[in-house]
């Protein structure tokens, strides 16, 4: 086999030429068609909060205990006690998540979009992830979990419980699955873990508590809500907290997923791409109603502890080879 | 074309007592209100006297110079300007043991 690599088409290097000069997407490594280019100088752009399903007269006391309470994304500024106004990556906005500090609370935000073909599809972003700073209190707050202040190590660090990039596709005869990859900075326990999870089971639904055959209570974990229900993949990946719960450094995430296989390909979070490729993609045994060529993203944060849990994204961006 | 942005804080949450909602970030707003919609009441005298609270960090808080107000009928609003960075809402339901179910809406704009 030759190694010579053939040229690029002339579109093709028009169009990296082009992204390439552009300082808002040259951060990013889009598929060829950019479905949704989410900049949080200039709102939320749709990523909103998830809430259960509800009954015909609108009655929120039908949401499920669990699925009610994922709290409203804000515009922040990434503003702290100490230093201020930090900013975002770019320009003074990012999109926050923030738990309620009861632990297992989840935050989301939710993209609600639908597939005009199967194939390739990414998401990439600019995160960070932070534990709200705590002020006051006595010598007993420089320990959390396994983490003792060092004047380098803060114990904010393991105050942090986890995040997810996830989907929720359904189509082709109403066949639905998700994709989904955590990152579980620290056990229930609060002892780090920094290791990259899965579900092995598909996520609950309303209509499963209707029919009785689940009953979650608020704070469960909406995604699998059995521990045991979650594998690793790839190998623990310590990420830049960088020292304090007040200091912002963005993580690049680039997700790839195949909705032609319905299957996972890789992840690539700053330097590390893991093959997701054989992380298995569970479908619902049962076909679904009004849910054809369903393509939702979301990002949560858990927390594990009772201190409240950010995830911060800088910028989104959803493309596809279709 | 100015932003704008609805958060629902409390979504049919019972209320008994002192509270207060989660912080809510709104530097990029320069005005917000409230919408406060009293579900049910365990009596009919129980209602609920209300107060924005401002931050400098999430995390420290004082109440605006905006005074209370007090839920009258179903849907209670008051507008808020000059906040800064930070909002929430104090309560207390009174009288003492009566309880108030409502919803929490925050409305802002740039």
């Amino acid at each position: 086999m030759s190694e010579a690599r053939s040229a690029p088409s002339a579109e093709s290097a028009f169009r990296s030429a082009l992204l390439s000069v552009d300082p808002r997407l040259s951060k990013f490594r889009p598929l060829p068609r950019i479905l949704a280019f989410d900049a949080f100088d200039s709102g939320t752009h749709g990523w909103t909060e998830l809430l259960g399903n509800y009954d015909g007269r609108g009655n929120l006391d039908t949401v499920d205990d669990h699925m009610r309470d994922f709290r409203p994304p804000q515009l922040s500024s990434c503003t702290f006690f100490d230093i201020g106004t930090h900013g975002a990556m770019s320009g003074t906005y990012a999109l926050k998540l923030a738990t309620r500090p009861i632990p297992g609370h989840t935050a989301t935000a939710i993209r609600r979009l639908t597939m005009s073909g199967r194939g390739l599809l990414q998401i990439e972003a600019y995160f960070t992830y932070k534990s709200e700073a705590n002020l006051g209190g006595g010598p007993e707050n420089d320990r959390f979990g396994d983490v003792v202040w060092d004047g380098n190590l803060h114990p904010s660090e393991a105050q942090f419980g986890a995040f997810t990039v996830a989907t929720d596709l359904c189509g082709d005869g109403g066949l639905r699955y998700h994709t989904v990859a955590r990152y579980l900075n620290t056990d229930l326990d609060n002892r780090l873990a920094r290791q990259w999870v899965y579900p092995t089971v598909p996520e609950p639904t309303p209509r499963e508590h209707l029919e009785g055959k689940v009953k979650l209570g608020y704070a469960a974990d909406f995604t699998a809500p059995n521990p045991e229900d979650w594998e690793p993949f790839g190998e623990p990946q310590e990420l830049c907290y960088n020292e304090v719960p007040t200091k912002v450094n963005w993580h690049y995430l680039r997700w790839q997923i195949d909705t032609e296989a319905r299957r996972n390909v890789e992840l690539q979070v700053n330097d590390r791409v893991l093959d997701m490729s054989d992380v298995p993609v569970p479908p619902y045994a049962e076909r679904y109603d009004s849910l054809e060529n369903l393509l939702n993203f979301y990002f949560s944060v858990r927390t594990h502890s009772a201190t409240r849990n950010f995830l911060f994204l800088d910028s989104v961006v959803i493309s596809v080879d279709w | 074309m100015r932003q704008s942005q609805t958060a629902v804080l409390e979504r049919n949450t019972t209320l008994t007592g002192e509270f207060a909602t989660e912080p809510y970030e709104a530097a990029w707003a320069g005005e917000a209100r409230w919408f406060v919609q009293v579900l049910e009441r365990s009596a009919e005298d129980a209602e609920l006297v209300l107060t924005t609270q401002i931050s400098p960090d999430g995390i420290t808080w004082c109440d605006h110079d905006g005074g209370s107000h007090r839920t009258e009928g179903e849907l209670t609003t008051w507008a808020v300007h000059e906040f800064g960075q930070w909002l929430r809402v104090r309560g207390a339901v009174t009288p003492a043991g009566a309880q108030v179910k409502v919803r929490i809406y925050l409305a802002v704009k740039s």
